[in-house]
Parts: C-alpha cells; sequence; structure tokens
C-alpha cells in the first residue's frame, strides 16, 4: 500500500496539488467548473460531462488582490477564495458556478463576475426557510440554472443523465460516511487530519475518479496493521468550514478529531438525495433541506406560534446528539471562522445544546490565516485539560 | 453660539419638520399603546413586503434597528453590548444585534419581562412575536433567531428573493419569485391571524397596499427633484424625512399629504434656484448608513460647499411601477417589495455592472444627480452595508470618473467615527475632486 497512485499516499499529493488533476483534464479538453461552496448541486454539473472543481482558500496565502473588492472585515475564507482567483491561480476554470448559500458567498459572487471573465458564471439564490414555497422556489432556480448549463454546453440535461450523476455522488456520500465509520474505534483508524486530505481531493476531481479512491483509502485504512495513538479526548469540532490541516494537527496534537461536522467535512455528505419523478425535486429538497449549515432557519414546527426553546434548539442542533453518542465524542469546539454572521448566532444556543447533553464545549474563534495558529493551540490546550481532568 | 450658527449651513425644507414631528408622534403613542396592553411586534426594516400586513392589521411594530441606534446615541448601548458579550455573542456582530440580545437578556433574565428603567423613550416590550427578514443580510433572521434564547416569543423569517442581475433575466425568473412572495405573504397573514385571533380585513389590506405605494411615488419624486442645481434638498432632510415612507411609520394618508407639501416646497426651490447650501460647490452622494449620531458633521461640510444630493440606496423608496391593474394586494406588496431590488437591474445589466444588487444604484446616482464625489461610510459592525464600498468606489471612478473619501465608522461604537479626522480629508479630497472635474470634461462626461 505505499503505491504512490493508490490511497492516501495519492490523496497527500493532490491536497499539495489540487488543481494538477483538473489542469491534466483541461488538456484533455474536458470543461472545468469552479464552485465555492457545498450547497451547489454539483450532480448537474456531472451529468453535462462538465468536471466540479471546489474553489478554496489558502491559509497560506495573504490576502493582496482581494483588498481592492472586498473590506477587510468580512469572510476571511471567501476573501481569501477570491485573492486566489484575482491572482490566476484558478485561470484553468471554464466557469464558476456561485450561490446565494450566505451573505459572504453572495456578495463575493457579485464582485468576482465582475473582475473575472470565465466564459460561464452562474448565481442561484437560495432561501432562507424550508417552508414548501421556499422550497419550490429554490427548484425553479436549479432549473434556472440547468438552463444555463444547457446553453452554454449546447446539450440536453436528460433526466437519465441527471438520476446517474445522482447515483454516483451518493454512492460518494455513502463512502464518505463509511469512511467516518472508520473513526468509530478508539483509536480511530483514521484521522481527522488524513480525512481533511482525503475529502478536500474529493473535490477537485469528477465524481468517479474520486469514489474509486475513496474505495482505496477505505481499504488501506481498514488492512493498516498500525492503529493511531489513543488520545484521552475525542473531539467534534463544529465549525462553518474547516478544510485545512494546519488547523487540525493543532487539534490532533493532543486529541482526536473523529468527526468534523463543517463544510470541509461531514456535513455535505451526511445524507443523500431521493430520487423523485422530476429529479430537480430532489435535488432541491436534498440541498435546501439536509445540509445543517447555520444559514437555513429552522424551528420546531414550521410557522409555529408558540415557542419553546428546548424544541427549537432540537430542531437546529438535535442531529448533533446521534454523532456524539455513536463516535463516542467527549468534547467540541465550536470553531468560528471570525466575520462568520450564521454560525456566530449560534455559538451561544449551541453551547446551551450541548451543556443539556452534558458534552464539555469551548468556542474558538481564528481568522483563517496560518498565523492564528499559535492562539489557537493555547484555547485548545487549556480546553483539553478540563476534558482530561 | 458660533456652533449654533454653524449649525445652520443647511437650509433645512419647513416640510420636513411636520412629517418628522408625525414620525415622532408616531413613535411614542405606539409606544403609549403598548404600555396600555396593545400588543407589539419587533420587526427588522423588510421593504415593504410584512409591514403593510400589520399596518392593515392594526398591531403596533418596534424596530430593533431603530431601537439599537437610539440606545448607541443616548449613550446606553454599551451595558447591552457587554451583557451581550458576556453570554457568548462574538463581539464583531452585528452592533444593533448585539444591542437587543443584551437588552433582551436584561430584560427577561434580571426583570422577569419588564422593560428596563434605563431604556430610553419608553424601552421595547416583550413582543408577541418577531417578524424577522431575510433582505439584505444575515444577521436580520439568525439574530431573532438567537432571541429564543431569552424570550419565548416566536419568529416569522421573511423570505427574500435575491436574483443575480444577470440571471434576473431568464424567462418565468421574475414570475417564480412573485409565486414565492405571495404564497409566502398568505402564510404570513394566516400566522398573524393565528397568533392575534383576528382575520384580515382585506379591503383594509387593499387601501394601505395602495396608500404604501402612492406616498413612496411622491418621495420617489421629491428626491428626482433634487437632480436640480444647485440641489435644493440636503441629505439630512432625506434622512429625517424618510421613516414615513420606508416603515410607513404614522398615518398614511397623513404622510402622503406631508410628502405632497415637500414636493411642492422642493419644486419651488428647484423653480427659483434656492439650494439646500449657500454656496454648492461639490455635489456629494452619501453611502450607506450615516452617522446617526454625529449629523453635525454634514453642517461642517456644508460650510465648505458640500452638499449632499442623493444616499443611502437602502433608504430610498423603489423606483415607480405600476401595479394599478394588479387586484390581489398580497401581489402588489410583492411586487412593490422587489422592485426596490430589481427596479435597477435592467439598467444594470445594459451597464454591465454586475457586482452587487446595492452597489450599481450609486453609479446611477453619480451620472443623474451629477455628483462630483463619493463619501463612503464603512460600518466595523455592519457588513451589509460596508461589503459593496470598495466596489462602488472602483466602478465609480473606472466608469465615471467620481473619487470616493471612505470615513470609518460603526452603528454603535461611536468612538470610531472621528469628525475631526474626517474634516481633515476634506480638504485635499477637494483637491482630487476639482482634479477629476476636469478629467471628466476631457472625457465627454456633462458634469
Amino acid at each position: 500500500m505505499s503505491d504512490k497512485n493508490k490511497g492516501l499516499s495519492k490523496v497527500r499529493e493532490i491536497y499539495l496539488n489540487r488543481s494538477q488533476r483538473a489542469k491534466e483534464l483541461k488538456a484533455e479538453g474536458k470543461t472545468i467548473m469552479g464552485y465555492p461552496c457545498v450547497y451547489v448541486p454539483l450532480e448537474m454539473l456531472t451529468a453535462l460531462d462538465l468536471v466540479p472543481y471546489q474553489t478554496c482558500g489558502d491559509m497560506r496565502e495573504p490576502v493582496t488582490e482581494a483588498d481592492r473588492a472586498l473590506p477587510s472585515s468580512f469572510c476571511p475564507v471567501m476573501r481569501n477564495c477570491l485573492d486566489c482567483a484575482l491572482k490566476n491561480k484558478n485561470d484553468f476554470l471554464d466557469g464558476m458556478v456561485t450561490i446565494h448559500s450566505c451573505d459572504p458567498q453572495e456578495k463575493t459572487a457579485r464582485v468576482w463576475e465582475s473582475y473575472t471573465s470565465y466564459p460561464y458564471f452562474h448565481f442561484i439564490d437560495m432561501p432562507i426557510t424550508v417552508r414548501p414555497e421556499a422550497l419550490e422556489y429554490f427548484k425553479s432556480q436549479l432549473n434556472d440554472f440547468r438552463k444555463t448549463l444547457e446553453t452554454f454546453t449546447g446539450r440536453k440535461l436528460s433526466e437519465d443523465k441527471l438520476e446517474s450523476a445522482v447515483k454516483f455522488h451518493n454512492r460518494q456520500r455513502a463512502l464518505v460516511r463509511e469512511l467516518y465509520e472508520l473513526t468509530k474505534p478508539s483509536p480511530p483508524g483514521i484521522s481527522g487530519t488524513e480525512i481533511i486530505q482525503v475529502l478536500k481531493a474529493l473535490t477537485s476531481l469528477p465524481v468517479v475518479e474520486g469514489n474509486d479512491l475513496l474505495t482505496e483509502v477505505i481499504s488501506e485504512v481498514k488492512n493498516r496493521t498500525s492503529g493511531l495513538e489513543k488520545k484521552p479526548a475525542r473531539l467534534l469540532i463544529w465549525s462553518s468550514i474547516l478544510d485545512n490541516t494546519d488547523i487540525l494537527q493543532v487539534f490532533e496534537a493532543k486529541a482526536n478529531v473523529v468527526m468534523n461536522e463543517s463544510c470541509g467535512g461531514i456535513r455535505a455528505y451526511r445524507s443523500e438525495v431521493n430520487f423523485t419523478a422530476d429529479p430537480l425535486e430532489g435535488l432541491a429538497d436534498y440541498y435546501l433541506n439536509e445540509i445543517t449549515c447555520a444559514r437555513t432557519f429552522r424551528q420546531a414546527t414550521l410557522g409555529e406560534i408558540r415557542k419553546d426553546y428546548a424544541r427549537d434548539l432540537q430542531s437546529r442542533f438535535g442531529y448533533l446528539k446521534g454523532i456524539i453518542r455513536e463516535w463516542k465524542i467527549n468534547g467540541a469546539i465550536m470553531l468560528l471562522v471570525r466575520y462568520c454572521d450564521p454560525f456566530a448566532f449560534e455559538m451561544p444556543s449551541l453551547k446551551d445544546y450541548l451543556d443539556g447533553i452534558g458534552v464539555p464545549s469551548t468556542y474558538i474563534e481564528y481568522d483563517y490565516t496560518i498565523g492564528a495558529m499559535a492562539p489557537l493551540r493555547t484555547r485548545v490546550e487549556a480546553f483539553l485539560e478540563t476534558i482530561n481532568q | 453660539m458660533a456652533v449654533e450658527k454653524k449649525q445652520k449651513t443647511i437650509n433645512r425644507l419647513k416640510a420636513m419638520y411636520p412629517l418628522r414631528a408625525k414620525v415622532n408622534e408616531t413613535y411614542l403613542k405606539s409606544i403609549e399603546a403598548i404600555q396600555a396592553g396593545k400588543p407589539a411586534v419587533w420587526g427588522m426594516l423588510n421593504f415593504y413586503y410584512g409591514d403593510p400586513v400589520l399596518k392593515a392589521m392594526d398591531i403596533e411594530v418596534v424596530y430593533p434597528e431603530n431601537y439599537g441606534a437610539i440606545a448607541a446615541a443616548m449613550g446606553v448601548a454599551q451595558q447591552y453590548l457587554d451583557r451581550a458579550d458576556a453570554e457568548g455573542f462574538p463581539t464583531h456582530l452585528c452592533g444593533y444585534s448585539l444591542t437587543t440580545l443584551g437588552y433582551a437578556s436584561r430584560m427577561m433574565k434580571d426583570l422577569n419581562g419588564q422593560i428596563p428603567s434605563e431604556a430610553p423613550l419608553g424601552g421595547m416590550p416583550k413582543p408577541l412575536f418577531l417578524m424577522s427578514s431575510a433582505a439584505i443580510c444575515d444577521a436580520r433572521y439568525k439574530w431573532f433567531q438567537a432571541l429564543g434564547r431569552y424570550m419565548d416569543a416566536p419568529v416569522w423569517p421573511l423570505e427574500a428573493p435575491l436574483p443575480g442581475i444577470k440571471e434576473f433575466s431568464i424567462e418565468d425568473y421574475y414570475d417564480e419569485m412573485v409565486k414565492l412572495g405571495v404564497k409566502h405573504l398568505r402564510d404570513f397573514v394566516t400566522f398573524v391571524e393565528d397568533i392575534v385571533g383576528r382575520k384580515m380585513d382585506w379591503d383594509r389590506l387593499d387601501e394601505t397596499t395602495s396608500l404604501m405605494i402612492e406616498v413612496n411615488r411622491v418621495w420617489h419624486e421629491v428626491n428626482e427633484l433634487r437632480k436640480a442645481s444647485p440641489c435644493p434638498m440636503h441629505s439630512r432632510d432625506f434622512w429625517s424625512a424618510m421613516p414615513a415612507a420606508l416603515f410607513l411609520a404614522g398615518d398614511l394618508e397623513d404622510s402622503l399629504k406631508l410628502y405632497q407639501d415637500m414636493y411642492r416646497e422642493v419644486k419651488e426651490r428647484v423653480d427659483n434656484h434656492v439650494g439646500a447650501i449657500p454656496d454648492e460647490k461639490y455635489r456629494m452622494v452619501f453611502a450607506e448608513l450615516p452617522p446617526w449620531h454625529s449629523l453635525g458633521f454634514f453642517d461642517k461640510l456644508a460650510e465648505r460647499g458640500w452638499n449632499f444630493v442623493i444616499e443611502s440606496v437602502g433608504y430610498h423608496p423603489p423606483i415607480p411601477l405600476d401595479l394599478s391593474n394588479v387586484s390581489d394586494p398580497l401581489e402588489r406588496i410583492t411586487k412593490f417589495s422587489l422592485q426596490f431590488l430589481v427596479g435597477y437591474y435592467k439598467d444594470a445589466r445594459k451597464q454591465n455592472v454586475l457586482g452587487g444588487t446595492t452597489a450599481y444604484p450609486y453609479l446611477k446616482y453619480a451620472r443623474e444627480w451629477k455628483c462630483d464625489g463619493a463619501l463612503l461610510h464603512p460600518l466595523i459592525t455592519c457588513r451589509s452595508a460596508s461589503t459593496h464600498l470598495p466596489y462602488v468606489a472602483d466602478m465609480l471612478i473606472e466608469k465615471m470618473n467620481v473619487p470616493s473619501l471612505s470615513i470609518e465608522g460603526d452603528i454603535v461604537d461611536l468612538r470610531l467615527f472621528n469628525p475631526e479626522d474626517a474634516l481633515a480629508k476634506a480638504e485635499p479630497f477637494e483637491e482630487t475632486m476639482e482634479h477629476y472635474k476636469k478629467v471628466r470634461r476631457q472625457e465627454g462626461f456633462d458634469w
């Protein structure tokens, strides 16, 4: 299993040079489509034989170019993403698909479109609630996305192809969940750092290649003879995005991170797209309802005229209880990327919820730069001491 | 006395005073009614979408955003900010939201639902429900959700579609937005009816809607008159007068009459070449939220010949739209509310200005109101009113040779706005404006 072209070795290669495969595919004549957020329905790209490529930030890259377009008191992840684009680091892209999953995504999308000149650029609007009329509207947005993709590619997006793409992406979701099953033992079979590398690699590959890679990784991890070091703390990280190994290594110096509930972790893979008579309906439902980002307004009962805080917390965070139980988590880190309003507003309520189910937690904030690591380490170590006592 | 004299540099509109008095009187009456037991709702500025429904149902609305500004200006916000901080809310969140969260925590945890004695202007009573809005920023619905920690008031989050400028031209796109809006509003009416235990008076809603649209049409026409040179009405009058149209404050028939009076006065000034300041040297556009606590700053700039001729797109009425053939008031409300945003889209697309739904209007303002410069006011804790400003500055200079001056501030932390520092930047900026005035003429612009 030391083959550089297989499994975790290949993952590490891709993680360190994410755009390499996309550039190769581009040279082979494929069309590469960038997207910054997990809410973009990749199935629609795959169905039209377009290669989705997630445009990520780079914590090691100082933001310079994006300063002219976005203020400094703004989501550092999106500033960083835009900065990379303005520095032509994504110049192999044939297009971008952006989405109104949050303010920074929406506002950066506008600026991104204005300052770049990809042959294709599309913005999908997204409602904030999961009400039936909101779902219907979101479906119409996906239908508009379909129309512009068809015009751009000159090909029809058939229901058959879309269904097939849904199967491939659902397969990927199932494989990621299988990968996370391997963090359940103590010590875990795979580290949080390795998982970040795997998931980040997936977002730079066509879905079928990603599935093959996942299959190799799962097999490799299952056949490992020496396990990881068992540490007293088994952590859940809850965040908007955690997609960088530098941060994970800070946590994993003295803990096992067994669950990364963020958009760089399991969030986009926890559930599956249902097959519906109109495939766009299943996609709309999955992307609006199933992805548990704080950007969506959830409540115990739609349109409720009485509010009960305990039921409210359950509707917003209840899914974490099962994760905490099954992965035997004994500490949670609420990791906030500075200026991320949807997650920032959740912090006290999530703490209430975690307190209610007896899980120690701490809130830590960072600014998505490598310079944030030292203070982050101090905060994490202080928290781990309280768990380990 | 010298200060007093300087504060009169801006020639305020006479018609503004009764309009402003009406707004203030309405607010106080509303507080009295609430204190006498009338139910109140906490609402977010929702751009003519939820307000007409509540007005037709005779429900009092208080706006925590506005209350945050009042609390800051009256020096009581800090204790609420400190409290929100202690409760675990990050300090970089919207200052208005932190003020409300701290206030709610104090009211509910310390005082068992009683209004804090230190709360200015009668305070905000515990609401019957919360009406949040997805328009403009994430904070404005997440903040009301977060209030669930302190009060058991249910929340209705108003949807607010936000299309891309290019995508908006896709066939059926607008119709889908309207469909969402009407259905959502219908469900909102049911929600309100269920809570207050009364049925909607649809005739009254119809009448309220028509008046809302007409009030805003007249208000729009007032602002169109400001294109004249010299500009007859300063931004300070705009900010004083706008709540009656934007928040539907007070009786709408009274408001209509008062805005008509204002139109007549402004028209008279235009006809007689009377400006809002004595010597208009520089025509300015202001973005976005003004420093409410330091509005005297504009008098100092007026002394230098800076006339603020247009401002704050988020507070401006929608570009008028003929809705006379739409019989369903909910559809009229929806289309009117959407117009606030998409009224600019066709033009923005034509100009290929795709970056930001609130960015293009500033180019239109600069061109049509013939502005020499822009004063931008980025706010540390209000990202929604700040994020587009670098792009606005970039577009203004690139497309129209109109320079911008950026003066940082905040919505509640008054220390961040330094009027002396800002005034020190005014003189060198005048040289910049003079330079670009020449450049514009060389390049064939007509101002």
